[in-house]
């Protein structure tokens, strides 16, 4: 099943209640500490389980320090998975996260991670 | 007699002279027990649950505190924060407790030696130090176990800030109004102290070794980040001589301010144009804020990389004519898209290969994509009408690739022409000067293009042979070394000969001493990044030109590295005796210092 609201990932449903995505960094520094910590966080607010790949390697998406374990550099296609019922909103938060949210804007990234705490 | 001299890394330029206090000197060892009985399990794991609920809120309520000067390390605090709520790291020291029979302390401390065995074999160095983030968390869950002594109060007047390391939540617990320098046991090169201390403006000093042994709270130091050391209770004189120094210093910050907008242009030379080298559009206001005359390279890749979807044209011209408005009526050098080696597109992950740096990057990636390649020209030759344009071509290997992308770039005019559309018929072309086997060519190559400008940072690794990042070599990276001097030279003289202007975009330009050489071969235009340039103009603004000419001489025909970089460090320090500690080399100035 294909989404195709979205024209910047497309989001697929192999199975029900499993979604995946592809994405790239757009970060200059990658999955560095900041952005792990926003996608860790947010991955914490859903049921399902969340996964991130990259190059074959797969990290728990809630555990920032599995995240920074992949080291993904700008450019590197990330693979989001959720398993669970909310695994659609899931996987739709963390892509759009790494696609909008990582931009070198300071100003931006600094009031976000100020939500984030 | 305790050590009264400390040598570190700077992070942070400038010059404090204050008192000395320690961040929270270690808790006494009370050493907890590390066996429990399995009836104790129970206990154990409420005292690390409440120790990990401590230190989050500890974290959240120092993020609340932040003040303004501090918002961009909320992403640090953030990622402590994580870390404190990390499911691994709670589960890993939890299951210690339950399976290994092992006190809170000691279940924390095998969870966090497993997650610092696991960062020791990732490659990146900076994801490998986020492995001290960690350690920082772990050590104030540990200071919540033991029960954290109170720790002395700082002083009432302005201090000196020594820790062993120094987290964002550290400072928060102290007046950042009071600490005017920081310096610390622990840390390298991209360490957090180091971010901090630039956006507090403050000195800073890192990886200085053993200062909780050899520092008392309120002994007088001085810490002078622009040699990376530290000075414990020196004596009168010494202090005078350093307060002398700290004031010559604010005021040559505030000259290079003042001045900024002054041509660089030595006494009875030529004008040298100082140009910026930048990665996206909003940077040109940085660049004509430190008085650069417009972009040098504009490094293209941003726009392509921060991107899922490949850019379509309309986006291109948009950033580039965004771009081109904001510089004018200065020049804005297009480098077209250099990918590969470092930096990948999407698609490029796909390709293995063994040897990146010798790989499919720069203009072998576009002439073998060429619908990336000829959307990317479009869109130049489209803004080009919005500014003052010029284009290059990275990583030519020799005439053949440059007559190919050529015949791109005339092919898409052509294409503009049909359909109507405006473009600049007369925005220069040129190429950079990267691979010996340009530079061997550069007599044929400079009949075709309108300039040339040397990439030094690839030129010294493909024509040494060597990778700066890898610290087994890194010592042969010597932007003096005869053969770069030469190469140089050699290009600077063909394209005269053709008429041809040549300008450095790599960072020998904004080496001090690297310049003087460059400007003894004739270098017509300099570019670098928007920091560097103020300091680099009020150089060129004071130098003997002939001498310039006289030293490059002596670095073409040299026996010895060591004595061209002597040579040149001694001209310039006669000619700037009181500035020239202000600035920082790529020259390893340590053996002849």
């Amino acid at each position: 099943m294909l989404d195709t609201s979205n024209n910047r990932f497309i989001l697929y449903e192999p199975e029900p209640g499993v979604c995946e995505a592809q994405v790239a960094i757009a970060d200059s520094l990658g999955l560095h500490a900041r952005p792990a910590a926003l996608l860790a966080r947010a991955a914490q607010q859903f049921e399902a389980e969340l996964f991130i790949s990259a190059a074959g390697q797969r990290a728990d998406a809630k555990s920032i320090l599995d995240i920074l374990s992949l080291s993904a550099g700008r450019g590197t296609v990330l693979s989001l998975r959720a398993e669970g019922k909310d695994c659609a909103a899931a996987v739709r938060t963390l892509a759009e996260l790494i696609l909008t949210r990582f931009r070198e804007d300071e100003d931006e990234a600094a009031s976000t991670a100020e939500e984030a705490l | 007699m305790k050590r009264n001299i400390f040598h570190g890394i700077s992070v942070s330029a400038g010059i404090a002279i204050g008192r000395a206090f320690f961040l929270a000197r270690k808790f006494p060892q009370v050493q907890a027990a590390r066996e429990i009985s399995p009836t104790q399990t129970g206990t154990e794991l409420a005292r690390l649950d409440a120790a990990f609920e401590s230190t989050r809120r500890e974290i959240e309520d120092a993020g609340r505190r932040i003040p303004p000067s501090l918002k961009d390390q909320t992403g640090i605090l953030a990622a402590h924060l994580m870390i404190c709520r990390d499911p691994k790291l709670i589960q890993a020291a939890r299951q210690a407790v339950k399976s290994d029979f092992l006190s809170a302390e000691w279940a924390l401390e095998k969870a966090v030696a497993a997650i610092a065995e696991s960062f020791s074999l990732i490659e990146d160095s900076y994801i490998r130090e986020r492995l001290q983030d960690v350690r920082a968390v772990a050590e104030r869950i540990m200071g919540h176990l033991r029960g954290r002594l109170a720790s002395a109060l700082p002083p009432d007047e302005p201090f000196i800030l020594l820790a062993h390391d120094i987290t964002p939540a550290d400072t928060l617990e102290l007046s950042l109004k009071q600490i005017i320098a920081f310096a610390t046991e622990e840390g390298s090169r991209t360490a957090h102290t180091g971010i901090m201390a630039r956006s507090l403006q403050i000195p800073a000093v890192v990886g200085v070794g053993a200062l909780e042994e050899a520092v008392n709270d309120g002994d007088m130091l001085v810490l002078d980040a622009l040699e990376g050391l530290i000075l414990v209770n020196p004596d009168q004189a010494v202090l005078s001589r350093y307060q002398t120094q700290q004031n010559k210093f604010s005021a040559f910050q505030a000259t290079l301010r003042r001045n900024a907008k002054l041509p660089a242009e030595p006494p009875g030379g030529f004008r040298v144009a100082v140009r910026g080298n930048i990665e996206t559009p909003d940077e040109v206001m940085a660049v004509l804020k430190a008085g650069g005359e417009g972009i040098g390279l504009y490094r293209t890749e941003y726009g392509f990389i921060c991107r899922v979807e490949p850019p379509s044209e309309e986006d291109l011209f948009e950033e580039y004519r965004r771009l081109l408005s904001a510089a004018a009526p200065h020049k804005v050098v297009f480098r077209t898209l250099d990918v590969g080696a470092d930096k990948m597109l999407w698609d490029q992950k796909m390709l293995e290969e063994a040897n990146p740096a010798l790989g499919l990057r720069g203009i072998r990636y576009c002439l073998r994509n060429q619908d990336v390649f000829r959307r990317q020209l479009r869109a130049i030759l489209r803004a080009s009408m919005y500014g003052n344009a010029a284009l290059m071509f990275p990583m030519i290997s020799g005439p053949r690739e440059l007559r190919q992308a050529k015949a791109v770039l005339n092919e898409v005019k052509q294409e503009l022409d049909t359909s109507k559309v405006p473009f600049d018929r007369h925005m220069p072309v040129g190429l950079m000067i990267e691979l010996p086997a340009a530079a061997m060519t550069a007599d044929i190559l400079a009949r075709e293009v309108d300039f040339f400008s040397i990439g030094t940072n690839d030129l010294i690794q493909y024509s040494i042979a060597v990778d700066r990042t890898n610290k087994h070599v890194s010592s042969l990276h010597q932007p003096l070394h005869p053969g770069i001097v030469r190469t140089i030279k050699l290009v600077v003289d063909m394209a005269h000969m053709a008429g041809v202007p040549v300008s450095i975009c790599g960072e020998m330009a904004s080496d001090p001493y690297c310049l003087l050489i460059l400007l003894g071969m004739g270098i017509d235009e300099i570019s670098m990044a928007p920091q560097a340039i103020p300091g680099i103009k009020h150089i060129i603004r004071h130098l003997d030109l002939d001498e310039c000419t006289r030293l490059a001489r002596e670095a073409h025909d040299a026996g010895s590295i060591q004595a061209v970089n002597r040579l040149v460090k001694l001209t310039l320090a006669q000619a700037f005796p009181d500035e020239l500690p202000f600035y920082i080399s790529l020259l390893d100035t340590g053996d002849f210092a």
